[in-house]
Parts: structure tokens; sequence; C-alpha cells
């Protein structure tokens, strides 16, 4: 009986444990969530606060003048990349509460929004081109400047960037 | 001293059993409209993925699931795994999820042409009916598609089938913005300044009708008249549409209106 009791008193604890651990889990990650990659990603680039970093729309993360002055500024590059197929490619990263962005990661679909890859030479050039930008402004929450990731979308047509969004 | 350690033995078994049975019923076993609510409002989370997942293994046929658990991916870009989701709502229940999915192709992807597939075959699904994909009227979505595809005189025939399906007074604002932009690209200044002052009668802080109207009365070369609306724009800049997820088509902002001023003031 004693045994019966313990082996009880032990399962419970047992499932409640993995229980608590894999909510705490769930409840604490997000879709999306951009974690640290010392193979990628360059380690001068630090947030401010790794435990709170929200999503652009939460915070108003903004580039001065909007996406229409991104296309401006990368003119040059639109001009001058060309693709072999239509697509989308997406670029999410974070700007920090310093207005400095990185820990970049891509995501690319064709135009019937199924997972593709364009060339990398590509991809690599356009998230360059986004590092040099200077015009973003970390969001805010109550007057305090926050990290939060921003996504940024480049609409590939007839093998050239045709629009930025 | 033995019975008492036994007592607190049988106590904390009880509770930890309870414990664990009160998560278990959340998670599998709450009635399905409950467990959709809690994974709702956990948006993101992948507590909230996973409720969807278990609720989309009991019941494979509920198609708000699947639309549901989209959402946050496309927000935040993951678009393959995003629209796969959306696509098998769409597949389980057209009528319900079509106009969401062609307002998502539309605002998030600028995908014009895959929107209007997604409206039209909403609108053939609903005879004499006016859909309103995501709480917009269809007729301004397609005008809006047919904006972005630079056909101009299609987006006028729909801009203006929009205001008669929801009244002058009633008509989205921005309706007559989009219409005056659109004669304005065809070269029909006058005409666009009217459309654009449709959207003023409505309401007196519309930037992008001053700014519209700023443009048609420079390119009819009224520089005066042009000078008086690029200040009410700049004025009523901060009622400019505009939205926290996606730019608009039609979005304007400052540096434009401060340049253009400049512009002018050169002339």
């Amino acid at each position: 009986m004693k045994n019966k009791l313990n082996i009880l008193l032990l399962s419970s604890f047992v499932l409640a444990l993995t229980l608590a651990v894999w909510v705490y889990y769930q409840t604490t990650h997000r879709i999306g969530d951009i974690a640290f990659d010392e193979n990628i990603d360059n380690s001068e680039f630090i947030v401010c606060n790794e435990d709170r970093i929200t999503q652009y729309y939460s915070v108003e993360t903004y580039y001065q003048g909007g996406e229409k002055t991104i296309k401006n500024e990368l003119n040059k590059l639109i001009n001058n990349l060309s693709f072999n197929e239509s697509g989308f490619i997406t670029f999410r990263f974070i700007v920090n509460c310093e207005n400095s962005v990185g820990r970049f990661r891509v995501k690319m679909v064709n135009s019937d929004l199924k997972e593709n890859s364009f060339k990398s030479n590509n991809i690599k050039q356009i998230q360059e081109s986004i590092k040099r930008l200077k015009g973003w402004q970390a969001g805010k929450w109550k007057d305090e400047s926050l990290d939060s990731y921003y996504v940024l979308n480049f609409k590939i047509e007839n093998g050239k960037i045709v629009d930025i969004f | 001293m033995k019975i008492f350690i036994k007592i607190i033995k049988v106590v904390f078994t009880i509770l930890l059993f309870a414990f664990s049975i009160v998560i278990l019923y959340f998670i599998a076993l709450a009635p399905k409209e409950r467990r959709f609510k809690i994974a709702e409002h956990s948006q993101g989370l992948y507590f909230s993925q996973s409720m969807f997942d278990i609720l989309k293994l009991q019941n494979p046929d509920y198609s708000d699931v699947y639309f549901e658990q989209s959402v946050a991916f496309n927000k935040r870009g993951e678009y393959a795994k995003g629209f796969e989701l959306l696509d098998k709502a769409v597949e389980l229940d057209p009528k319900l999820h079509l106009g969401y999915r062609g307002w998502m192709k539309l605002r998030k992807l600028r995908d014009f042409d895959n929107a209007l597939n997604d409206f039209n075959t909403l609108d053939s699904l609903t005879p004499k009916f006016v859909d309103a994909p995501w709480g917009e009227d269809i007729d301004f979505l397609r005008g809006e598609c047919y904006f972005g595809k630079k056909d101009y005189p299609k987006a006028i025939e729909l801009f203006n089938r929009n205001i008669k399906n929801q009244k002058e007074d009633w008509a989205d604002i921005y309706s007559f913005v989009y219409l005056g932009l659109c004669e304005y690209e065809l070269g029909n200044y006058e005409k666009a300044i009217s459309e654009f002052q449709r959207a003023l009668k409505q309401t007196e802080n519309v930037p992008e009708s001053y700014f519209g109207i700023a443009k048609a009365y420079l390119k009819l070369g009224q520089i005066e008249k042009a000078k008086e609306n690029i200040l009410k724009a700049e004025n009523n800049i901060h009622y400019k549409r505009d939205d926290v997820y996606n730019e608009f088509l039609n979005e304007i902002y400052s540096f434009e209106i401060m340049e253009f001023k400049q512009k002018l003031n050169k002339k």
C-alpha cells in the first residue's frame, strides 16, 4: 500500500512537471522568433532586451518615409539585380532599440506562394543593402524604445524587383 | 506522524493529478469553440499553434482553425506555411474564407492577379450579394487590385461600382481618392480634381485629396491653386491613410509633400 502510494505520488509529480515544463516552453516561444546564431549573425549587433523582442506592428516600428523611401534608396539595386523567376523574397530581421538592424532571416516563395529559392548572391546583395539603410526607427511603448521584428517583402516579376513593401 | 505523512502524500497526489487533468482538459477535451478562443487569443505562441494542431487532429473539417492558424505565419512573413493553411481553409469553406485570402494577397503581398481571382470566385459563389472581405466592399478591393495593376479604366469602373453599392455619402472616402488618382494617371486633370473633391465633401481632413488636387492644378498650370492645396495637404498630413501592418498603395508621406512644395515655390 505504501509502495503504491509512493508510485502514485511520483507518477503525479512526473506528469505535472512534464506538463508544466511543456506549457512554460509553449507559452514563452513564438513563431518567427530569431535566436542569435554565431554562424550567421554579427556578434556586434546586440538587442537591448533578449526576452522582450516584440512585433513591428505592436510598437509601430517604421522606416522614415516608409517603404516608398526604401524603394527610392534601393533604386540602384532594383535596377541591377535580375532573377530567373517570379515570386516574393521576405526578410525578417530585428530593429533594435538603437535603430540598428541585424539577425536577418529570409523566406522565399514563388508566384504560387509555395516555398522556393532565388539566387543566393542576389539575396546577399539585398540583405547588405537593407543593412546600409539608415532610417530605421525603433518601435516605442510609453516612450521607451524597444527591440522588434520587422518584415520587408521584395516582389519579383519578370526577372526584376518590381516592388518593396 | 506516519499517518500525517501519508495524508500529505495523498493530498499532494490528488493536487498534482488535478493540475494535470485541468491542463489536459483545456488542451484536448474542452469544447472545441472554447479551445479555439484560447488559441486565437494567444496568437503566435507555440502554445496556440499546438492547440490548433490538436483541434485539427480532432476536427479535420473545422475550417476556422486552418484560417486562424495561418494568421501568425502570414503576419511574420512565413507565407508558404501561412497560405498552405489558408488554402486548406478555402478548400473546406470557400464562401467563408476566399474573401480573406484575396484580401491578404492584395494587402500583404500586392499579388493583384491572384487576389482578383479570389474576389471573382467569391463573387460568383454569392450571386446578388455584395461581399465584404475582411469588412471592405469587394468592388473597392477589386478597384485597388486594378489600380495596382495600373489598369486605370477598369479600376475606375470598380470604384464607381463600389460607390453605387455603398451610396455616395456612405462609400469609403478613399474610393473617391482612388478615382482622382486614376483620372490623374489618365491625364484627365480636371476630372481628377472633381473626384478628389468628392472625398472632401465627406470630411475636410483628407490630405491625399489635397495632394492630388495640388498635383492636378500644377499640371493645369494653376500654380496658386496648387500652392493653396499643398498647404492643406501639409496641415492635414496627420489624418493620412495608414496602417500598422502594411503600406497602402495610395499612401502619402510628409517628405513627398515637402518636396512638391519646394518644387512649387521655385515656380
